[in-house]
């Protein structure tokens, strides 16, 4: 096989249910006893006119000041692709517009053509694109739980082949009332014990070189779709194979276990299985469940990887206490037996 | 270098009928399916429209589905697209090959979220329908009809998605990460994207004039198209001829408007001469263009301006295929893909209708001939979406 490039993520930042473009939740994560929680935003008359603020959405406003915020990370090397990730796209525009004609019919008077010009998924990247002025590679993935990890398989495959060299990766989802109010209907939100129905803002910026700010390495992702025990089995084996990473250097996973019984039992019923040995992290208790949480998973683990601790509150298993020293974390995600992922990350010059 | 791509089979559903040799029928006798609104229950059928004109329950009938399963318009298009496409490439159950299924989509199950809106709210009659809201849900429906698939993703570029997922077939092979991809969009009409189309003031209120000084927008469409990408080493494994190969592709950003293009087409013009660099070519070996030419002001003149920065004064043949499909918005790549292939396959160029009037602006005018001037070997097809995320495919004969 040909040399291929080494990935570096150099940045990112998140607006969640956690205190806005900080680190602080390693710390002092903040606890919430409600199904529903959205996100704290920062104050937005910092980074936009008055206008701005008020023509875009929250998940356009927080795309744009965490992309802002990450892009600086590249110096002067071009961007060279925007890829974004996110299950619902700009629901709360979408909403405004399909309450109207629900509610009033089609009249023309009453219909807004911004909130159909805010509502389309892709709004997201192209309103980065062009605030950071990039003509380079744009694209959006909407496939429910893995529309992250799809999206970063995608720069994952252009910057290994040196197509590109920076990309800026997003994974995007706000929750309106209304929209919680649905999805509480199917069982997927709304129904978790400790657990909450989250919003998500994460940008990241990846390299194929290596800066001052590095946060970690990103070694590898798989996606698939519905595999049984013996292709979720091959699936590990083929990551761990192409990021040349043996098992047992492997001492922590992620999971993305939210409180939802129905979902927690799959993971319940894979780990042992899969990860014997290995000591379980869990992310979702502090950013809750939404598409594209697991966007939240990758960041949370960076942090780690770059901190070189592990806090208490991740673990799983709550007797652990804070871990030193942190090599490779390797990220699980599953949504009703169906969306499989997995992503490893290791620290910088391990 | 980046591996060539070989095409190994085709689906599709659109107004010109069901297949691909309905399509190429319509094509050849210039037989539009632009035509007065039949299937979307909306008050504005002053628009025409190019429907699939078949029902869901007849679509689900040819396929077997129980007419009492909930499912979506725009899922079950792509299945009918899909089956055809497996079918052309001979591939069928359980292969011991990794097959991928990536589609594009903007509007998934908008359709009945629009039906059932007020229900989704006051209680728990349509909980089905919520969950098939997302775009993924619409894909999954396609890929679990099948059962093969062990890659399934949804790309959600607006109207270049299922260019963008044609392109990024091309990539994940050239990669390892799939034997074989199925590659397209699927997209049904609904009154969510007619009315907010018309709220921006863009449809024709007559059948579309693309690349004509008389345009007066566009006219929406829907359908399902498909491809199937696999490499060479596949190819053999199966025994099977190509098509056609993707020799080229490339997705830029206009990043100008969010539903304006820029007026010198900058994007366009770097998608067009980025996929040409891929494939190695220069713009004189492109026999033909199978244009985004959606029929709007602006498109049109943003589009044929980046068309003359690349090609001068010797332009290949330029038509727009949405004269006769309607724009079918996120399946619009996967339509004209197979559109682009069978002109490679049957040597023609699929003509541009209700052509009359050159726009004063551009050197060149939209193709009305069908006899090509040299044997076509290139074609290149454009989709531009909403933000401008632009993409251009290459399709090469063999």
């Amino acid at each position: 096989m040909s040399k291929v490039n080494d990935i570096y993520i150099l940045a990112a930042k998140q607006i969640s249910v956690q205190p806005p473009l900080t680190d602080e939740w390693m710390d002092a994560p903040v606890s919430y006893g409600k199904p529903y929680v959205r996100s704290i935003d920062p104050d937005y008359k910092l980074y936009f006119e008055p206008n701005a603020a008020r023509r875009l959405g929250k998940i356009l406003k927080r795309a744009l000041v965490t992309s802002r915020q990450v892009t600086a990370a590249i110096g002067d090397a071009k961007l060279d692709a925007i890829v974004t990730a996110t299950g619902l796209g700009c629901i709360e525009n979408t909403e405004l517009f399909l309450d109207t004609l629900a509610r009033k019919g089609e009249m023309e008077a009453m219909l807004k053509p911004t909130h159909f010009m805010h509502s389309t998924h892709n709004t997201i990247g192209s309103l980065i694109a062009i605030d950071v002025r990039c003509h380079g590679y744009n694209s959006t993935y909407a496939h429910k739980a893995t529309s992250f990890e799809c999206a970063l398989t995608d720069v994952f495959v252009q910057l290994e082949s040196n197509r590109i060299q920076t990309a800026l990766v997003g994974a995007h989802d706000e929750m309106t009332p209304t929209h919680f109010t649905m999805l509480k209907r199917t069982g997927y939100l709304g129904h978790a014990v400790n657990g909450f129905s989250g919003e998500v803002a994460l940008s990241m910026m990846l390299a194929t070189t290596p800066k001052e700010s590095t946060l970690c390495r990103l070694r590898g992702v798989e996606v698939e779709y519905c595999p049984n025990d013996e292709a979720l089995r091959q699936m590990l084996n083929r990551l761990l194979q192409r990021a040349q990473c043996s098992w047992e250097e492997i001492d922590n996973v992620m999971v993305g276990v939210s409180g939802q019984q129905a979902n927690d039992q799959i993971y319940a019923g894979i780990c042992p299985a899969l990860f014997p040995g290995k000591k379980l992290l869990r992310y979702k208790h502090l950013f809750g469940e939404s598409y594209t949480a697991s966007g939240l998973g990758i960041y949370a683990a960076a942090v780690c990887l770059s901190q070189q601790r592990i806090p208490a509150h991740l673990f799983v298993d709550r007797e652990s206490g804070e871990q030193r020293g942190v090599k490779h974390i390797l990220l699980y995600n599953q949504l009703e037996g169906k969306n499989h992922s997995f992503i490893l990350l290791s620290a910088c010059g391990k | 270098m980046l591996k060539k791509v070989a095409i190994t089979g085709v689906g599709i559903a659109s107004a010109l009928g069901v297949g691909r040799e309905a399509t190429l029928t319509a094509l050849r006798e210039r037989r539009t399916g632009i035509a007065p609104m039949r299937y979307l229950n909306t008050l504005h059928t002053e628009f025409p429209v190019g429907e699939v004109k078949l029902s869901n329950e007849e679509m689900m009938r040819a396929l077997g589905i129980p007419e009492s399963q909930a499912t979506t318009r725009t899922s079950i298009m792509g299945m009918v697209a899909v089956r055809e496409a497996l079918e052309h490439a001979q591939i069928q159950g359980k292969s011991g090959l990794r097959v991928a299924l990536i589609s594009g989509t903007t509007v998934g199950g908008m359709d009945k979220s629009e039906q059932y809106y007020l229900d989704f709210l006051e209680n728990d009659t349509k909980n089905a329908y919520i969950a098939m809201h997302n775009c993924g849900a619409c894909t999954e429906m396609i890929a679990d009809y099948f059962g093969i698939f062990s890659t399934v993703q949804t790309i959600s570029t607006a109207c270049s998605s299922s260019a963008n997922a044609i392109m990024l077939g091309a990539m994940l092979i050239a990669d390892g990460r799939a034997d074989v991809v199925v590659s397209g969009g699927s997209e049904c009409l609904t009154k969510f994207h007619l009315n907010g189309f018309n709220t921006l003031m863009i449809l024709d209120r007559e059948q579309c004039k693309p690349f004509d000084a008389r345009r007066a927008g566009l006219n929406l469409g829907e359908g399902a198209a498909y491809v199937v990408l696999e490499a060479e080493e596949t190819l053999r494994r199966r025994s099977v001829k190509p098509l056609c190969l993707l020799s080229g592709y490339a997705n830029t950003c206009d990043a100008y408007h969010q539903t304006t293009s820029s007026p010198d087409g900058e994007g366009a013009y770097l998608s067009m001469a980025k996929a040409l660099n891929v494939a190695q070519l220069a713009p004189k070996d492109v026999s033909y263009i199978n244009a985004h030419g959606t029929g709007t002001e602006n498109n049109d003149l943003s589009e044929g301006r980046a068309i003359q920065r690349i090609f001068g004064e010797e332009a290949p043949p330029v038509s727009s295929t949405k004269s006769f499909t309607g724009h079918t918005t996120s399946a619009a790549g996967g339509v004209e893909a197979v559109i682009s292939i069978l002109a490679l396959q049957h040597n023609f160029i699929p003509v541009n209708l209700n052509f009359a009037s050159p726009m004063p602006e551009l050197e060149f005018t939209p193709a009305i001939d069908e006899t090509p001037r040299t044997p076509l070997r290139h074609v290149l097809s454009n989709s531009f979406g909403f933000g401008g995320n632009e993409t251009s495919l290459i399709f090469s004969s063999l």
